[in-house]
């Protein structure tokens, strides 16, 4: 199985094999991250940017750490959503780092398609680190990856994402990759933040979580944008907790090696309750350094060139 | 005199569709006719003959829905490039709206575009004033005025007229000019942050929809208001399922209301749109594939009374961000023709002589204008038109001084080859 | 045209000499660890193992993947391919036999000396090759040889094994001189 590509934009093109080829090697990137020294000289002289429109200081730090690992150099441009209309145009922004000698940007953008428009302008690698509501592929490959390195694979499991299905491009990325990977996926949420049009997935929906728990191996609570609630989409805070909160109770009702996950950062008390979030059950920290991993093993495969003849 | 010999005439109003000669002298149909014997001309002075074997004659086609962005947007169009790329698509009278910067609301607008398009001499230019000031949705323009300077008829195209009642005066107001006043639906609320029509093909993209209910609901509510003002409404760019549905209930109760469809609409549906080509960004949205079957139902049986372009240029620079950014609109000027040729007519969707009557006679007769028609004695605005003239969409052939058009690279087949108007050659491909 | 070089007896003599010598000799006085280069490092680092435990000797055995440490990256081709590495054990202060086929430019074991660096710092790194044939780029030498062939760049050196290619075999190849 050889990596090909030269940009990540979402998982919709990948095969299944191109997915395991990039869980496999996250799982060598894994053992690098346990090591006392933890540098690699992989990639030493190349050049990884981050450009981050939406803050995010856990996506952007954990490419970074990825990228540093492996020996790239790092840059990172944080640019407020503010200043892009009054200021440089994403196309001259990228453009400025093309001339820079980047051999690879990080794009986090809130609209959707951001990083297609410039993967189709450069030649340089592009990995999306979250468009709009589009796409969020690294975040669904190491929930992938957490899944799978508890489970051995995800196939046949079934597993419910939680939430604000309306808005969340993890909930569309995970729905994509899980599907293509055996898994039986399916939303759960209000009818207002899952509007019928999300079957476009080939995934089930569903508006009852307490049904859908019925022989649920993960759940993947999603974060809930408080200011959602002021735009008329539910109408309590209250309510959307007793219904599509995770309580313990919720969380007693799991299989066996059942787990919860959640892309981060959680709002304790609204979409899953303290003591399921720190659960014995909870991957939640385990997902922030399978991150790092994931990534190592994305840069490696988009930038780590090389060739299969290994010289002896 | 021009002798146009052995062309296929299709000229509704007179219910000609066959191979005819036409005739024309001093900017004026002469004669049509078949087989006009050289010696009815002899009295004529000089003639130039064309032999038009194979091609097609139309009268010069009539587009009542064209932003020409002068005054204030001339990076995007000015009255002369678009009034260079109407007669380049076998356009040869216009409307253009009236969001313009300033918006054109006051005489001395209406007269300035009135005025740049005779300067031009090539389409004739005839302007829709707003409806309301500064396009606000909340005081009537002067409309009797407005009319006595040029304007054709009244519209905030561009936004939908949220307030109801402000609606109903306008439909009130301009019976004193006997107008139409031209909606464009589209309720705000509904709309919200949308981009393209809410659906699959949106939710997949991860891109905001606008629901079909958006523009539905608003043009339900403008055509019981015209109901019961009794006054003129035109629906601009109607696109959905649900319009159609309010159309016919106003038709069938006999108010007088008449829409338009832009091709684009007949064409292209949500599942063609791709997520980094801004030019497939318009509104209303590109519709679903229900709507868009619907719609060229509609075209067909007369609900929809005819085709306009909404050609709406933007620059390159504002039309390369990504897609959520990039501002609504598509030039059509150019390819309208082509592509309906191509898309519509090719394949049988539209009869040649269907396409006659909603691009050049009925917006001719809605707005009062004297175009539309190969009958003897009127002006002799008239296109030449060959059926498999091929052609690729490029930015650099463009009259127009915008190209965000989806068709940008496409081989169209079916192309004016010359434009006349007033008798005067203004177009020869 | 190819000459066998090695038979599967021949293979085996050899790793069971090379798995002696090992236990009998070298310096130091750390802790003996094996570690194996993937690919064909680790069947070969896994034999020399048995053959020690046979006469007594348990000598721990790790894995290791070089592809991160490779110096070749920028050269056109596909994408390697980063296996695990496995080492069930800290190499601080240990005597580490590394484990390869054949010794050829020392980029290698080069890649592998970096590698183990990074996981600690061993008493002593050796290097155990079944093949040395020559042609150093670097300069790196191996402690413990199974047959030495001086060769040309243009000709081959084929090392199969059961474990990856169904029987033991060592083949020599002419190059292209047509």
């Amino acid at each position: 199985m050889n990596w090909r590509r030269k940009d990540l934009l979402d998982l919709e093109v990948l095969s299944a094999d191109e997915i395991r080829l990039v869980l496999d090697t996250a799982v060598s990137m894994k053992e690098v991250l346990a090591r006392p020294v933890k540098k690699l000289p992989t990639l030493r002289g190349k050049a990884v940017s981050t450009l981050f429109y939406e803050p995010s200081t856990r996506t952007r730090l954990s490419f970074e750490t990825a990228a540093k690992i492996l020996g790239a150099d790092t840059a990172s441009l944080a640019v407020a959503q503010s200043s892009v209309s009054k200021g440089e145009s994403l196309l001259d922004t990228a453009k400025t780092l093309a001339a820079m000698q980047v051999d690879l940007v990080v794009i986090r953008h809130a609209s959707a398609g951001a990083p297609h428009f410039l993967a189709e302008n450069l030649s340089l690698s592009v990995i999306n680190a979250g468009d709009g509501q589009h796409a969020h592929p690294t975040q669904a490959l190491l929930d992938i990856f957490s899944m799978r390195e508890k489970w051995g694979d995800v196939a046949g499991r079934k597993i419910l994402v939680v939430g604000d299905i309306l808005h969340s491009r993890v909930a569309r990325s995970n729905a994509v990759g899980l599907s293509k990977l055996g898994a039986e996926v399916v939303l759960v949420g209000p009818p207002t933040l899952l509007p019928p049009e999300m079957d476009y997935l080939g995934v089930r929906l569903a508006y009852d979580f307490d049904r859908e728990l019925k022989g649920a191996d993960a759940v993947m609570m999603l974060r809930l944008q408080l200011e959602r609630q002021r735009s008329g989409l539910f109408p309590s805070l209250r309510e959307y907790n007793r219904l599509y909160g995770l309580t313990q109770e919720r969380l007693a009702r799991l299989g066996p090696d059942g787990v919860v996950l959640h892309p981060g950062p959680i709002n304790r008390g609204v979409e899953i309750m303290s003591a399921a979030a720190d659960d014995a059950r909870s991957l939640i920290e385990t997902q922030v350094t399978n991150g790092v991993a994931v990534r190592m093993a994305l840069i490696y495969l988009l930038i780590g060139g090389g060739t299969a003849d290994v010289v002896a | 005199m021009l002798w146009l010999k052995n062309a296929y005439v299709v000229d509704p109003i007179q219910g000609v569709s066959g191979v005819r000669d036409v005739v024309t002298r001093d900017g004026r149909i002469l004669l049509l006719g078949r087989n006009i014997p050289a010696d009815r001309l002899a009295d004529g002075g000089e003639m130039e003959v064309v032999d038009c074997t194979g091609k097609y004659l139309f009268p010069g086609f009539v587009d009542a829905h064209v932003h020409l962005r002068e005054p204030g947007q001339e990076n995007k169009e000015d009255i002369a490039s678009g009034s260079r790329a109407a007669v380049r698509g076998g356009v040869t009278s216009l409307i253009c709206m009236a969001n313009t910067e300033p918006v054109i609301d006051n005489q001395a607008l209406v007269e300035l575009v009135v005025r740049r398009g005779r300067q031009t001499g090539l389409a004739r230019i005839y302007p829709l004033a707003a409806a309301t000031k500064g396009l606000r949705g909340e005081e009537l323009t002067e409309m009797a005025e407005l009319q006595e300077c040029g304007a054709v008829g009244f519209s905030d195209d561009g936004r939908g007229i949220q307030n109801g009642e402000i609606m109903r005066l306008a439909l009130e107001y301009a019976k004193i000019t006997g107008c139409p006043i031209v909606s464009h639906c589209e309720d705000a609320a509904l709309a919200g942050q949308g981009v393209m029509r809410r659906g699959r093909a949106a939710a997949a993209r991860g891109l905001a929809g606008i629901p079909a209910t958006a523009e539905s609901v608003m043009a339900a509510r403008d055509v019981l208001l015209a109901g019961e003002t009794g006054g003129r409404l035109h629906l601009a760019h109607v696109s959905t399922r649900g319009t159609l549905a309010a159309l016919r209930a106003g038709k069938a109760a006999g108010w007088d209301i008449t829409a338009e469809v832009n091709p684009h609409h007949l064409i292209l549906t949500d599942e063609d749109v791709p997520l980094t080509n801004s030019s497939f960004k318009v509104n209303p949205p590109l519709p679903s594939a229900e709507d868009r079957e619907s719609l060229l139902k509609a075209l067909a049986d007369g609900t929809i009374d005819m085709l306009a372009t909404d050609h709406a240029p933007h620059t390159w620079e504002e039309k390369a961000r990504p897609f959520a950014e990039a501002p609504f609109g598509m030039t059509a000027l150019e390819t309208a023709l082509p592509a309906i040729w191509t898309y519509l007519v090719r394949p049988g969707l539209l009869s040649v002589e269907r396409l006659v009557e909603a691009f050049a006679r009925r917006p001719a007769e809605r707005f009062a204008l004297r175009a539309g028609t190969l009958r003897p004695g009127a002006a002799a605005d008239m296109v030449l038109f060959d059926p498999d003239y091929e052609e690729t969409v490029s930015a650099e052939r463009m009259a127009s001084k915008s190209a965000n058009t989806p068709f940008l690279g496409r081989t169209l087949r079916g192309f004016p080859i010359k434009t006349w108007v007033e008798g005067r050659l203004v177009f020869e491909r | 045209m190819s000459t066998v070089l090695m038979d599967s007896g021949t293979v085996a003599q050899t790793v069971s000499r090379m798995a002696r010598e090992i236990i009998a000799g070298g310096g130091g006085s750390g802790e003996v660890v094996l570690v194996g280069i993937r690919t064909r490092g680790a069947p070969l680092a896994r034999r020399i193992r048995e053959e020690a435990a046979a006469v007594g000797v348990e000598l721990p055995l790790g894995l290791l993947d070089i592809n991160l440490y490779r110096d070749d990256f920028n050269r056109i081709g596909a994408q390697a391919e980063v296996r695990e590495t496995r080492i069930p054990f800290s190499v601080e202060g240990k005597r580490v036999i590394l484990v390869d086929d054949v010794l050829y430019t020392g980029r290698t074991a080069r890649a592998a000396l970096d590698a183990i660096i990074d996981l600690g710092r061993p008493q002593r790194i050796e290097l155990a090759v079944l093949i040395d044939r020559g042609l150093r780029e670097l300069p790196i030498q191996a402690d413990f040889v199974g047959l030495s062939v001086p060769t040309a760049a243009t000709e081959d050196i084929s090392v199969r094994l059961t474990e990856t290619d169904g029987r033991d075999e060592v083949l020599l190849r002419k190059g292209d001189e047509a």
